[in-house]
């Protein structure tokens, strides 16, 4: 039997049958059998009906990637082959759901067709029809069968021993049939070593955690894909510790509140995706301009207006970074892994409260709704640190009727008093004001008071503010967020098949930009490819901004609703290559 | 740190220097307020006001307290976040006709229906005032104006009965002409416990030239004592054309924040390492 070390499986069905819950219960069983796992889900919007599907990519390394291919497919609709069958590999097989049982080899694949709704019948259960098609699964990889049993009994454990006999029951079937049938195309999926050091999580729930651990203890928002589901992690986690979410009237609301809450001294933040940013945007100017902190998540999905509601893009880069009226200082992170997403979402509060000042997060759909296999959280890594908040014994030192709020100080940032000092008293502005928080226009003043909110986040600096991989290299591949999966697969690829070794380099702080930081690996480079999920190039332009490489950089843009595949940028990448390599030659 | 308080004084509670015109009725908001406070007993640093954009949204900058001065219609939500962090602050919001019951009339109702411990003083001049003078949201029907050239086609809101129908447990109406009456009517609703609603009638002396305090003098009506049903209120707005002055309607209800019933502890965040027990405790979610 032959030994395998990867898999990719997708299952693929009607909206409202159970697709995703059965993606999960295989992920989550391949994870505990030790491999690293991650999934990508695809769905439409709406709740029933529908063709959606679940892939999955295990693997015995790390990677941010659900893969391009699929080894064994579920095909629990009648839509799933024809919408999935450019995906499948030389040999792949298709589990079918038919009328009778069937089994042939079809152009480039076998197809194995059953009647599972009719044997899951049989069995007493017809609800168990994807337990049995997941028995198959298991089966066809020599998973011993107890992974499974392990993690029904979990999961049932409160519908009671019949429900949990009657899926056991359907597993077991699963894998008697593949053993009648398909006997002669099991394979070996190796078991490797467990670990206990690694977590199974989404972006969201990471961003979500991450903020948590930070001290957020308010998230006021409006439901809305891909970032509904940090709403709901908060709303399960926070009354325990005295805080709450709130789902308020509209996007605007959610983020007024988070910044009321946030002027009374509270870490909050609100979240959203485009059509919720596009709605916030005022209200960021007035954060920035009382000098009031919060955290803003935009989870973008495929604009613009209503777009492409359930698809993935990154299309809000622009947005996040010039959005609002006149001018503000902002920070702009945006975490190039899941785990990333944690510890980026926890210093986003420390650089909220350090430079008073909002901080847009940004994530993507992939990032914000894959699961991936991370290494478990480091406790030391993000300590809290709430800025320059002053303590009454400090504010009184300052002997003022009306509290400076907004004095001058060397770095730019003022000493923030909190509503109940006694001898803090006074009115934050979202009008031009002096030191005093009082209205003024005076022109002095206002050049002044400018020149102190645009600078002083000049120096604002996540602890990554970037990754880089083989940086030496002369040609750079560069992303954000969920980009980073595909570069690091790409040059994988490109390393293994052509020996041609590309660079990384995965930004994660957009703005303030780190540009010295960033120089060695942008300036003097042959060439800089971006590979981006949107129509203008916007992380592209963003540094040609700030680097002469208007000669030497182009990029792979794609804006269909879908991820990038790894073939296409590699082949892609590889064309990029001649074309210069061509015009070197024809120079010499 | 525990300090030695003297007790309030107005003069604790002055600020910034007004700009309103000679007359406005802000003042006599402005001054109900401050006295409502001072006889409370509450100090500046005890208290947040927060306010939209309008002549009316200065009221924080010319009162000594913690202040937010926000921008235009999203004073209260602004104003709930921060209760919501600091529920042992006492939040009042101001701010215009048209900051409320226009651009902000979406984040009313919400607020209305929350019932969190706030108060809500709206200073309704029925005319955009700081925008010099174009038709507000509460400008009689037929009402002429830089805007409304031929007379106001719409039909006024009437901000009271959206209150009262939608759950609102304290609603009340005063008069910058009487600020005694007035200063009565913001102690009860900052006493009340949950959202209270007053609607200031406060002439703008510059911009409107038919809601005047002679107006006001001539069409309002007393209601004494609050009515014993939220309909009974609702009818008796409607049948005096919303001419109606004093509290109109309570309801002991608990608030939004008691309802939740969480032991709120969202400022007490100090600096230093994360809570490493917590982080294991929740990594077992994703294993
Ligand atoms: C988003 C936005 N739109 C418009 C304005 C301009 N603006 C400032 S105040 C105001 C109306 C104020 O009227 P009201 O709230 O009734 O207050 P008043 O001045 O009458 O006291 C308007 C339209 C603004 N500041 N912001
Ligand atoms: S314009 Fe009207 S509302 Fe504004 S300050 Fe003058 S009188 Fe008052
Ligand atoms: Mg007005």
């Amino acid at each position: 039997m032959e030994t395998i070390r990867t898999l990719e499986w997708k299952v693929g069905g009607q909206q409202g049958e159970g697709i995703d819950s059965t993606g999960e219960i295989f992920a989550r069983t391949l994870f505990r059998y030790g491999y690293y796992v991650t999934t990508y889900k695809q769905f439409m919007s709406r709740i029933k009906g529908g063709h959606t599907n679940y892939k999955l990519r295990a693997t015995p390394y790390p990677t941010q990637h659900a893969g391009d291919f699929v080894d064994i497919l579920l095909a629990l609709d009648d839509e799933t082959i024809p919408i999935n069958r450019h995906e499948l590999r030389p040999g792949a097989i298709v589990i079918q759901e038919g009328k009778e049982t069937a089994i042939r080899e079809e152009d480039g694949y076998l197809l194995a067709v059953f009647p599972l709704k009719a044997i899951a019948t049989e069995l007493g259960n017809p609800l168990a029809k994807n337990m049995i098609a997941l028995g198959m699964s298991g089966a066809l990889v020599s998973l011993p069968v107890e992974e499974f049993y392990a993690f029904i009994e979990k999961q049932f454990e409160k519908k009671g021993e019949k429900v949990i006999a009657s899926n056991k029951a359907a597993v077991d079937k699963g894998y008697a049939l593949v053993r009648e049938h398909l006997a002669d195309r099991m394979k070996r999926l190796e078991p490797l070593p467990r670990s206990t050091e690694r977590l199974y999580i989404s972006g969201n729930e990471a961003t979500a955690f991450g903020s948590f651990m930070a001290g957020c203890r308010f998230l006021s928002a409006y439901p809305i894909t891909p970032a509904s589901e940090i709403m709901e992690w908060m709303a399960a986690h926070l009354p325990a510790v005295g805080g709450t979410i709130l789902q308020v009237e509209d996007e605007i609301a959610g983020i007024t509140f988070a910044v009321g809450a946030a002027y009374a001294g509270a870490r909050a933040m609100t979240s959203t995706s485009g059509p919720g940013m596009s709605l916030k945007t005022e209200a960021l100017g007035m954060a920035a301009m009382s000098e009031t902190p919060i955290v803003i998540v935009d989870s973008q999905r495929a604009g613009p207006s209503t777009g492409l509601p359930t698809k993935h893009e990154q299309s809000d880069l622009f947005h996040m970074l010039f959005a609002t009226h006149g001018e503000i200082p902002r920070i702009v992170v945006y975490p190039s892994s899941i785990e990333d997403a944690f510890y980026v979402a926890a210093e986003a509060f420390n650089l909220a409260e350090r430079y008073q000042t909002p901080v847009i997060l940004a994530l993507d759909l992939v990032l914000s709704m894959n699961r991936t296999t991370i290494p478990r959280i480091d406790a030391k890594r993000v300590p809290i640190d709430r800025g320059k908040i002053v303590t009454p014994e400090e504010a009184k030192k300052y002997g003022e009727f009306i509290f400076k709020r907004y004095r001058f100080t060397e770095d730019g940032i003022s000493p923030r008093a909190l509503p109940g000092n006694p001898y803090g008293v006074h009115t934050a502005s979202s009008n031009e004001h002096g030191e005093d928080g009082y209205i003024t226009e005076d022109p002095v003043i206002r050049t002044k008071i400018m020149q102190k909110r645009m600078e002083k986040v000049k120096t604002a600096r996540l602890s990554r503010p970037f990754y880089v991989q083989d940086g030496e290299a002369d040609v750079m591949l560069v992303g954000v967020g969920s980009a980073r999966g595909v570069i690091e697969e790409v040059a994988r690829r490109l390393r293994e098949d052509d020996g041609v070794t590309v660079g990384g380099l995965f930004i994660q702080q957009l703005k303030p930009l780190p540009v010295e930081e960033l120089r060695p690996y942008l300036a003097g480079k042959r060439m800089i490819i971006t590979v981006e999920n949107n129509y203008s190039g916007q992380l592209l332009q963003w540094l040609r901004q700030h680097f002469p490489i208007h000669d030497r950089s182009t990029a792979i843009t794609q804006y269909d609703g879908n991820p990038f595949r790894v073939t296409r940028v590699a082949g892609e990448v590889k064309e990029v290559l001649d074309r210069v390599r061509r015009a070197q030659e024809a120079h010499a | 740190m525990s300090v030695e308080l003297k007790k309030p004084t107005l003069k604790d509670y002055k600020g910034d220097q007004p700009t309103w015109c000679p007359g406005c009725g802000h003042f006599s908001v402005m001054a109900g307020l401050q006295r409502a406070l001072v006889n409370l007993g509450l100090h500046p640093h005890e208290v947040i006001i927060v306010s939209g954009i309008g002549c009316s949204s200065k009221l924080p900058e010319y009162t000594r307290a913690y202040g937010f001065h926000t921008i235009h219609g999203r004073a209260l939500p602004v104003a709930q976040g921060a209760k919501l962090a600091a529920p042992e602050m006492h939040v009042i919001v101001t701010g215009g006709d048209g900051d409320g019951y226009g651009i902000g009339a979406g984040h009313f109702v919400h607020a209305v229906r929350r019932n969190m411990d706030i108060t809500y003083l709206v200073m309704d001049n029925s005319i955009y005032g700081l925008t010099k003078g174009q038709t507000s949201p509460t400008s009689p029907h037929n009402f002429v104006s830089k805007t409304t050239v031929k007379g106001n086609k719409e039909y006024p809101m009437d901000g009271l009965s959206i209150a009262l129908a939608n759950g609102a447990t304290f609603v009340a109406q005063a008069f910058s002409g009487d600020v005694k009456r007035m200063t009565e009517i913001i102690e009860a609703a900052i006493k009340h416990k949950g959202f209270s609603l007053v609607n200031v009638l406060s002439p703008c002396v510059t911009y409107n030239k038919v809601n005047t305090y002679d107006f006001y003098r001539e069409h309002l009506v007393d209601v004494p004592e609050p009515l014993p049903t939220r309909e009974e209120a609702i009818r008796v707005v409607k049948e005096h054309g919303g001419h109606v002055h004093g509290i109109l309607y309570v309801e002991k209800r608990p608030d939004f924040q008691t309802l939740l019933g969480i032991d709120w502890k969202m400022r007490d965040i100090a600096a230093g390492p994360m809570d490493e027990a917590t982080i294991r405790e929740i990594e077992a979610e994703f294993m």
